[in-house]
């Protein structure tokens, strides 16, 4: 029984060949693709962070002095060689604005984003499972209809109105979690957390609740689930075993996407709670055209990203092993 | 027929598919098979004929494939299954009634592995312990004629060729010791080489394990070789019931001559095959009347209007047929 390797990329390098391996050279190469866009992304804006900092009665002179002083002169390539090999070391550069090392900053907010996105997604899986695995069984009954026009309906709302509504209702109506703001610490963040996670969660519970139940309508249509009814399989192992392991790749795959996605919904979220998250700083950072700092943001959330569909990915392949072999 | 009591007698058994607003689409009208206990019976008959919802039937799934028993009697080992509680068909699925599926290269879980599958089956029938249950799965493997059942207990189904595949499942339908073993066309997915394995298999297993057998399959050829009896379908109903030597040398009824003629291994080199003119009724469209006429040469005034024949006893077998013995005459 030997399964043939797949893919191109199995046939150039041997040591490739291992699945985990495969994927893992995958993220590297994403992480540097990051690493160009993120240089790339803030230079194609129009606006000068030299221009910015002096202000109109500048002359031509000063801000050439200035981008040498901030080390945003030469050639784009110059440029980008500095920064990869700053990089290389470790060195994420220091902040036009403020003059503090971008790593300093970063640090101290993303634990900040870092929470809010595990909060959320904790809140996804135990929201979306559930939900989606009910909806699937009683699709036929009032309840699979309420759902589908709830789940539409949710998904529909933008954040930053489903947000207000529920800082209306849980924070002002109930005292039940703070109106805004943040402090550090588990498990007392929790209290400044579960809100906003609930509000990103208004939009990503009903897409996995659905990608997960029309997953497990199809499954059930399968073979080998009537072969298992039939061989007298019951109870949890049933529904286990034959109806929600099978089902689960797409709704993981969608998940460690999502993951994704909370980084930038963060934005909104962090703005509406004023959370001093990593989205805040971003912002600020790309209003001021703060090339190091928005260049290191955009570049370490990105492998935050990178990180959590990885691990999708790996959960996926111990759950399904045809997910290998693809 | 003598006085012993049939294992299996399904008597004008009609199904039909449950459509919105409580609109039925019967799909199976006037089944009708008797089987005695090792006796081996084929079902054959084209796509759509209803032979895989009887089945279906005879397993108490029809409700997952949006179907139901509307009338008739389903009469298994003394006991009444049509309309009999899931409480009672988890007693008799697995247990009584072997089922090997049609798609069964489909029938095996891909996140799980053969052991984890072969075990639910040996303990479903009751309590065994987990290291018996093991060597038992290995056992059944052998059964089946796996070579290296160690290795293939630890495979997943991706890992299998098609015919390993069909074995396990085998392997799964008699782990319990049924009576019955139902095959659903076991061989249409398979290598030509494959299935000659396959139905010698069952054929074997079925001696040795003294079980009776339903062999589902479009072919007629397939089932001369397994089977004792032959009951034909056309559009849901019982058409032909009988050995299948009779049927094989002197149909009774138009379709089942149809079928023979249409035979594959009878062909003769440089002659056209003898096809049989229109196209199967389809579930939905079944003409008034027989519903072969629309295909049938014999077809006159009287199969027009009436309606579907039953079964009635002719020569050796049962034809439902109102010119049978006018098929007696042509065959000459």
């Amino acid at each position: 029984m030997t399964s043939s390797p797949g893919g191109i990329g199995a046939r150039t390098l041997p040591l490739l060949r291992h699945p985990v391996l495969r994927r893992l050279a995958q993220a590297f190469f994403v992480a540097f693709l990051l690493m160009v866009f993120a240089f790339l992304l803030i230079r194609l804006i129009p606006g000068d962070p030299a221009m910015i900092l002096l202000g109109d009665e500048a002359t031509e002179e000063d801000v050439i002095a200035y981008r040498k002083l901030l080390g945003i002169d030469g050639s784009i390539p110059s440029q980008f060689g500095r920064y990869v090999s700053n990089l290389v070391r470790g060195d994420f550069g220091v902040s036009i604005r403020s003059r503090e090392p971008v790593l300093s900053i970063v640090g101290k907010r993303l634990p900040v984003s870092l929470w809010l996105t595990v909060t959320t997604i904790v809140m996804t899986i135990g929201l979306a499972l559930p939900l989606g695995v009910a909806a699937a069984l009683y699709r036929r009954t009032w309840f699979g209809h309420a759902f589908q026009i709830g789940a539409s309906v949710l998904v529909a709302t933008p954040v930053f109105f489903s947000g207000l509504l529920l800082i209306l209702l849980f924070a002002v109506q109930v005292n039940l979690a703070p109106i805004a703001g943040y402090h550090a610490g588990f498990p007392a963040n929790l209290y400044y957390l579960w809100l906003p996670a609930l509000t990103i969660n208004f939009v990503l519970v009903p897409v996995l609740a659905r990608i997960l139940q029309s997953s497990i309508v199809e499954t059930s249509a399968e073979e080998f689930v009537e072969a298992a009814i039939i061989r007298g399989t019951q109870g949890w192992r049933f529904y286990w075993r034959y109806l929600l392991r099978p089902s689960l790749a797409p709704t993981i795959a969608a998940l460690g996407y999502f993951a994704a996605t909370v980084v930038s919904y963060a934005v909104i979220i962090e703005i509406i709670f004023n959370l001093p998250g990593l989205g805040m700083t971003l912002v600020d950072a790309v209003r001021n055209r703060d090339y190091p700092l928005v260049q290191g943001i955009v570049f370490l959330s990105g492998l935050l990203v990178v990180g959590l569909t990885f691990m999708a990915d790996l959960v996926n392949g111990w759950l399904d092993p045809r997910a290998q072999i693809r | 027929m003598s006085e012993i009591e049939p294992l299996l007698e399904v008597k004008d058994l009609c199904i039909s598919f449950r459509k919105g607003g409580g609109r039925k689409l019967p799909v199976v009208d006037a089944a009708n098979l008797s089987l005695y206990q090792r006796q081996a019976v084929g079902i054959v008959g084209e796509s759509g004929s209803g032979k895989t919802m009887l089945c279906r039937a005879l397993i108490g799934t029809l409700p997952r494939h949006g179907a139901g028993i509307v009338s008739g009697t389903v009469r298994f080992d003394g006991q009444e299954l049509a309309g009999a509680p899931e409480r009672v068909w988890r007693g008799i699925r697995g247990r009584e009634i072997g089922y090997i599926p049609q798609s069964s290269l489909a029938g095996l879980n891909p996140v799980l592995t053969v052991e984890t599958q072969l075990v639910e089956s040996i303990t479903a029938a009751g309590s065994i312990s987990r290291q018996q249950a093991r060597q038992e799965a290995v056992a059944l493997l052998e059964q089946v004629q796996i070579p290296r059942a160690q290795q293939v207990l630890k495979a997943r189904s991706h890992q299998l060729s098609g015919g390993m595949r069909q074995r396990v499942m085998i392997a799964a339908a008699i782990a319990q010791g049924p009576k019955l073993l139902i095959a659903d066309e076991p061989t249409t997915a398979l290598d030509v080489t494959i299935q000659r394995e396959i139905l010698s298999l069952i054929t074997q297993l079925r001696r040795d394990l003294n079980m009776a057998l339903i062999l589902v399959s479009h072919d007629l050829a397939v089932i001369e070789e397994v089977c004792d009896d032959v009951m034909v379908m056309y559009a849901g109903a019982s058409v032909e019931a009988g050995p299948v030597a009779a049927l094989s040398k002197a149909p009774r009824h138009p379709y089942t001559r149809a079928l023979r003629v249409s035979r594959v291994d009878r062909a003769v080199p440089g002659q056209d095959l003898e096809a049989i003119p229109g196209d199967a009724a389809s579930v939905g469209s079944w003409p008034a009347g027989c519903r072969f006429w629309p295909r049938c040469a014999l077809a006159d005034e009287a199969c027009r209007r009436d309606s579907q024949p039953a079964l009635m006893p002719t020569a050796q077998q049962l034809s439902a047929c109102i010119h049978a013995e006018r098929m007696a005459e042509l065959e000459q």
